[in-house]
């Protein structure tokens, strides 16, 4: 049976998760778009959409042979690693030591950028067009893959965990669409901390198990990591604040 | 190619962005599944060195940013 307390949070994740990725790689297909027509931005995105769909599709089989400790293990130092990397990340944008994601200048870049390669390569521009969708589709897309896998793997939620990314992808696209200019206020950076605070909890959770750890509460202890990684990561972004602002004084 | 390559590129930035986030990360796991396996530990204790590991490896990898910046 399916618990809510291990669903929601995985499901969650993956939802958020192709948000955040599916915004940036919008601004992408949008440039696309504007350039040559919606034909090679939707054809060069099902493309995409379809590798992204047979990665998943073909790991999941394979992963259930997999020993369950060994695959929480891997899993969970893979989602660790990656994790603690988007939440680090968020935070020091949170500070402002790093830029935010300006999905505008982005857009602008990637249509200047789109526009010189097919002067320069003399190709078709519509081919040129329909591989930089796929490709920005493709690369935005893996670590989502990675994190529907990571999160839906270690207890059968492969499917749900695809419906949440599935969803928030037909979402993007589709308010996207309709909007017609890059997604650029969508909070980007919350959502990106929110995932990371989830993928760490889920890293710990995972990789506790995968060495034996019985974690007291069972999945319930998965929402103490995470108000604990939020609760870092915010105290973590508050001092490299001040520490910034102390140094440009 | 450059489509392989690139996707390479990306699979790698996804768990190696910081290698030395990265590197701290694995000693933590590393030595939490010693604590279990090798120690006299319970996995429980185990656990929570991994746990507050972890935490201390954010703290300290955004705090270092900061003040590389």
């Amino acid at each position: 049976m399916i618990e809510w307390s291990t669903t929601a949070p995985a499901v969650g994740s993956a939802f958020l998760a192709s948000v955040v990725e599916i915004v940036e790689a919008f601004t992408i297909i949008l440039a696309v778009a504007t350039l040559r027509g919606w034909r090679p931005a939707v054809l060069g995105t099902a493309a995409a959409l379809t590798v992204l769909a047979t990665i998943v599709l073909a790991l999941g089989p394979v992963l259930d042979l997999v020993p369950l400790h060994a695959l929480q293990l891997v899993i969970g130092v893979l989602l660790l690693l990656f994790g603690i990397g988007w939440l680090r990340k968020a935070a020091l944008r949170m500070a402002g030591v790093i830029p935010l994601h300006d999905e505008e200048a982005i857009f602008a870049a990637e249509t200047a950028q789109l526009g010189e390669e097919a002067r320069r390569r003399k190709t078709s521009l519509d081919w040129i067009a329909g591989i930089t969708a796929f490709k920005a589709v493709l690369l935005e897309g893996l670590e989502v893959v990675f994190i529907v896998i990571a999160v839906g793997a270690g207890r059968g939620l492969l499917w749900p965990a695809s419906l949440g990314a599935l969803a928030a992808c037909a979402l993007v696209l589709l308010v996207g669409a309709v909007v017609h200019r890059p997604l650029s206020r969508v909070p980007e950076n919350t959502l990106k901390f929110g995932v990371g605070v989830m993928l760490s909890a889920f890293g710990v959770f995972w990789t506790g198990e995968g060495l034996g750890v019985e974690w007291p509460g069972a999945d319930f202890a998965l929402f103490v990591f995470a108000a604990l990684f939020l609760g870092t990561g915010l105290l973590a972004a508050t001092l490299a604040r001040t520490s910034v602002r102390k140094a440009a004084q | 190619m450059t489509i392989l390559r690139d996707v390479l590129a990306e699979l790698i930035s996804m768990f190696v962005g910081d290698a030395l986030l990265t590197a701290t990360v694995l000693v933590v796991v590393g030595f939490a599944a010693a604590l279990i396996d090798l120690g006299s530990v319970t996995p429980l204790v185990g656990g929570g060195v991994l746990l507050v590991g972890c935490l201390v490896v954010l703290a300290s990898a955004v705090a270092r940013a900061a003040r590389r910046q």
